[in-house]
């Protein structure tokens, strides 16, 4: 399979996953008017609509805030903003993002911007204290390419979607819970039991839609990260520094899981959790190693057993001093 | 009857096909022409630095004329040229020149201890690493733009409507961009 033919595929998994999203919302809402009162499935939906509209405004400025990333100053950091402008160029981005600086010692990064044109790219200091040059290139052509392929986009709108569903849930699970609602037919006992387990499973179901495609994302970015810069070994280089590395950032939590680079939380989940089957359905990132297998299998190449010792970015580009230390 | 729906369906069906190869050449042919805006710009960025070079070299190195010489001819033919091909060869050529100019550098210290010279020479390196970044989108553009152009069906389409295949960013003519094959 191509690059492009995978781009198309995961294209149209995630526009069945965003499907699957509407029609759990409608399906939520039916049940909500069926068994209870058509009015009040409608101000469920309206409800929904409008804290989705607020979450979708706010989106930038509260994911930065959830993950304490920082607006840098004009001359803050040159070497880095031109490597993102680099990468972006080569990506074909129309506007090179804005670039963001999360202070902490875990090396990760993520991408947020509902648009690209007013997308940004936040990395740890971590990061650029750990990788060399052209693995953090390759970590900042994988954040582009979420960005190229509206990845970002999609994850905000996920984000909302799964949160709107939780919202519509819990407005129809309380209504039956203190009886607010009017039973219509009566003799719908069954359609009443269907209609809370559906109220209970939906968020769990949400939940599930959100972190498939998540994962389905990680891999496409990979991907494009190695197309961008025509250099498979790179990311996987990256990828296993980043294996290798046993810190997580601090911010972390399941809200801001996603929109890393390597998921934060899996890290703590797989040590707690024995059942690998159930838990691999929450995760939010496929496992480092198979997506380091992915792309040595696409670049056929195989990497070294041991990392290569390299001269860090921050101390290559004399970062060492003032704001990363 | 029915032979006449078929016969309406399957014109209908034909005419959404062209529209649809229409909208993709023409997608493909605008992200070859965003392509290649984004190396001309990078090309311009270059030369402007070029005369900047000359004048602070030669402050130091007045009688290096020769080089001097050089450096703005191949500026000049990078100036003018057309095509993507000839602007590549001229690109080039303007790399080998100013890799001359850097050595003659190298015999006056106090002309590499001067800020303007490394500024320059900072810029410069950017701007080689932008073109480099640069050629690598426009290229993978001609190559998704040819591969549209010469395969079935939108090639029926494609000759009557004037897409003709574009040039590599390339100096050596028609080098192909590797492509990455991805299995997850």
């Amino acid at each position: 399979m191509t690059l492009q033919e995978q781009i198309r595929s995961n294209r149209l998994r995630s526009a069945i996953v965003v499907a699957g999203f509407v029609l759990l919302l409608v399906v939520l809402a039916g049940l909500i008017g069926l068994v209870l009162d058509l009015s009040l499935g409608v101000v469920a939906l309206a409800a929904a609509a409008a804290y989705g509209l607020f979450a979708l405004v706010r989106s930038r400025s509260m994911v930065a805030r959830m993950t304490g990333a920082r607006e840098l100053a004009p001359s803050e950091l040159t070497p880095l903003r031109r490597l993102v402008e680099n990468v972006s160029i080569a990506a074909g981005l129309p506007v090179t993002p804005e670039v963001r600086l999360v202070e902490d010692a875990a090396p990760n990064a993520f991408a947020a911007g509902l648009k690209p044109e007013r997308s940004y790219v936040g990395v740890t200091t971590g990061l650029l204290r750990t990788m060399p040059k052209r693995e953090l290139e390759a970590v900042l052509a994988h954040e582009v390419s979420h960005i190229r392929n509206r990845d970002t986009y999609l994850m905000t709108v996920a984000t909302v979607f799964a949160g709107v569903i939780a919202l519509v849930a819990d407005i129809g699970f309380r209504s039956i819970a203190y009886g607010r609602g009017r039973s219509r037919r009566g003799g719908g006992a069954l359609v009443a039991v269907l209609a809370i387990v559906g109220l209970l499973l939906a968020p769990y179901a949400a939940l599930l839609l959100r972190m498939s495609l998540s994962r389905r994302r990680e891999l496409l970015a990979d991907a494009g990260a190695a197309e961008i810069l025509n250099d498979p070994e790179a990311m996987a280089l990256a990828l296993r520094r980043l294996e290798a590395d046993p810190t997580t950032v601090r911010y972390a939590d399941a809200s801001t899981s996603h929109l890393w680079v390597e998921s934060p939380t899996d890290r703590v989940e797989s040590d707690r959790q024995g059942i690998s089957a159930l838990s691999g359905l929450f995760n939010t990132h496929p496992p480092l190693a198979s997506r380091i297998a992915a792309l040595e299998q696409a670049g056929g190449f195989r990497l070294p057993e041991r990392l290569p010792v390299d001269v860090s970015f921050a101390a290559e580009a004399g970062l060492a001093a003032s704001p990363l230390s | 009857m029915p032979w006449f729906w078929i016969l309406v369906g399957a014109l209908v069906a034909l005419v959404l096909l062209a529209i649809v190869g229409y909208n993709h050449l023409v997608r493909l042919r605008n992200e070859v022409g965003t392509g290649w805006a984004n190396i001309d710009v990078q090309l311009q960025r270059r030369a402007d630095l070029i005369p900047n070079l000359v004048e602070t070299v030669r402050a130091y190195a007045a009688h290096e004329r020769g080089v001097f010489e050089e450096v703005t001819r191949a500026r000049t033919e990078l100036q003018r040229a057309g095509t993507p091909g000839s602007a590549a060869a001229a690109n080039e050529g303007l790399t080998a020149a100013l890799g001359r100019l850097f050595a003659v550098a190298e015999a006056y210290p106090e002309l590499r201890a001067s800020e303007n010279f490394l500024q320059l020479q900072e810029d410069l390196t950017d701007t080689e690493d932008k073109i480099s970044a640069a050629r690598r989108y426009y290229n993978a553009t001609v190559m998704a733009f040819n591969t549209a152009v010469q395969s079935i069906p939108w090639l029926l389409l494609a000759r009557p409507l004037g897409f003709r295949e574009r040039e590599f960013f390339s100096a050596q003519g028609d080098t192909a961009v590797p492509e990455v094959s991805f299995r997850p």
